[in-house]
């Protein structure tokens, strides 16, 4: 998805108390950003509380906003953060340093009821053998292509965002496409059907 | 031979067009009425429905005090307005004749006796010896040794 830089004069306008602006810029990114922490914290409670706290540090500190890069840089930093310290407080609570990296099961994570498109058997049936291997991924990769995926943002942006050196995330992104390339078919090309799993 | 990283960064792997076509969760609608109130009416009023969950100690605290105050209400209040009730009401009633009230007390002792002289003259005056009579053998008992003046 590709956004541009009037978004952050979206953002100039709200911060100067134009609501209708700020409408504009959830519509457009309400999706990336949640598609980008559901599927990197693999919780949908969790996602839909961070989704939140990202909108609400948004509007709390609107008055300081200065476009010092492409808005979504500057939102995607707000989610990198909560996301941060998501890990860091379940990492408190199971008392393990990074289990969640290796053990969790292969699924896209839990939706709850009123996001599914229809049943859960039909949610179900669209867990793809992608969508499991992006949340098998360690989170550092999973989020740098998260972030690619969802919002089109530069490796130099990914890197700004996850406060980490270009080369690190350059890195990050090329293991996680190393990696999510062996989980599609030699047989799926484009226009096919993607796999599926069953649970 | 290209980097892979070079490909995908271009945009049109097969990687990226396979995550595209993948179901595409959005948040709830609930959730956008929340937030973009909040972002109408601002951050301070915004705490509520953002971090409703945050309030629900407080909210139960408030329930709790609630509570203690109308128990506290009920077990007390009608007490103190019995007490009130309770209370005998005094009410002076006076009755009176077809006179005004004399200025004669019940007790000689708590007349002044040139005050008392004065009203007894003042009777005289008006024609009321007899009155004057009665109040004068009072005064005497009362005051037996006090001296009256020549023109009483």
């Amino acid at each position: 998805m590709d956004f541009s830089d009037d978004d952050a004069g979206l953002m100039l306008r709200y911060r100067d108390g134009d609501a209708a602006a700020f409408s504009a810029l959830y519509a457009e990114y309400k999706g990336p950003l949640y598609r980008y922490l559901l599927r990197h914290v693999r919780n949908a409670g969790a996602a839909a509380d961070l989704f939140q706290e990202v909108w609400s540090r948004l509007v709390a500190t609107r008055a300081r906003y200065e476009p010092r890069a492409k808005f979504a840089t500057f939102l995607f930093h707000i989610a990198h953060n909560c996301a941060v310290d998501f890990f860091r407080r379940d990492m408190n609570l199971r008392g393990e340093t990074s289990a969640h990296e290796f053990d969790s099961p292969l699924l896209e994570p839990e939706v709850p009821e009123y996001q599914r498109p229809d049943r859960v058997a039909e949610f179900v049936e669209q867990q793809s053998a992608l969508l499991a291997a992006v949340a098998a991924l360690p989170h550092v990769q999973r989020e740098a292509f998260l972030l690619r995926e969802e919002t089109g943002l530069s490796v130099e942006e990914i890197a700004r965002v996850t406060d980490v050196p270009v080369e690190t995330a350059k890195s990050r992104l090329r293991y996680a496409v190393r990696k999510l390339k062996k989980s599609l078919s030699p047989m799926q090309e484009p226009g096919v059907l993607p796999l599926r799993t069953y649970a | 031979m290209p980097d892979e990283l070079d490909e995908y960064l271009r945009g049109e792997s097969a990687l990226s067009r396979q995550y595209r076509r993948e179901y595409s969760p959005v948040p709830p609608h609930a959730l956008d009425r929340l937030l973009l109130n909040a972002a109408r009416f601002g951050p301070g009023k915004s705490k509520s429905p953002l971090r409703s969950q945050s309030l629900a100690p407080l909210a139960f605290a408030a329930s709790v005090l609630l509570s203690v105050a109308l128990v506290l209400a009920m077990v007390f209040a009608p007490q103190a307005v019995k007490k009130a009730d309770d209370k005998p009401r005094v009410l002076k009633v006076s009755v009176y004749q077809s006179d005004p009230p004399r200025a004669v007390p019940a007790s000689p002792r708590e007349r002044n006796p040139a005050a008392w002289l004065e009203d007894i003259s003042a009777l005289r005056r008006a024609g009321r010896d007899s009155e004057a009579d009665i109040e004068m053998r009072r005064f005497r008992s009362a005051y037996p040794d006090y001296l009256i003046p020549i023109s009483e």
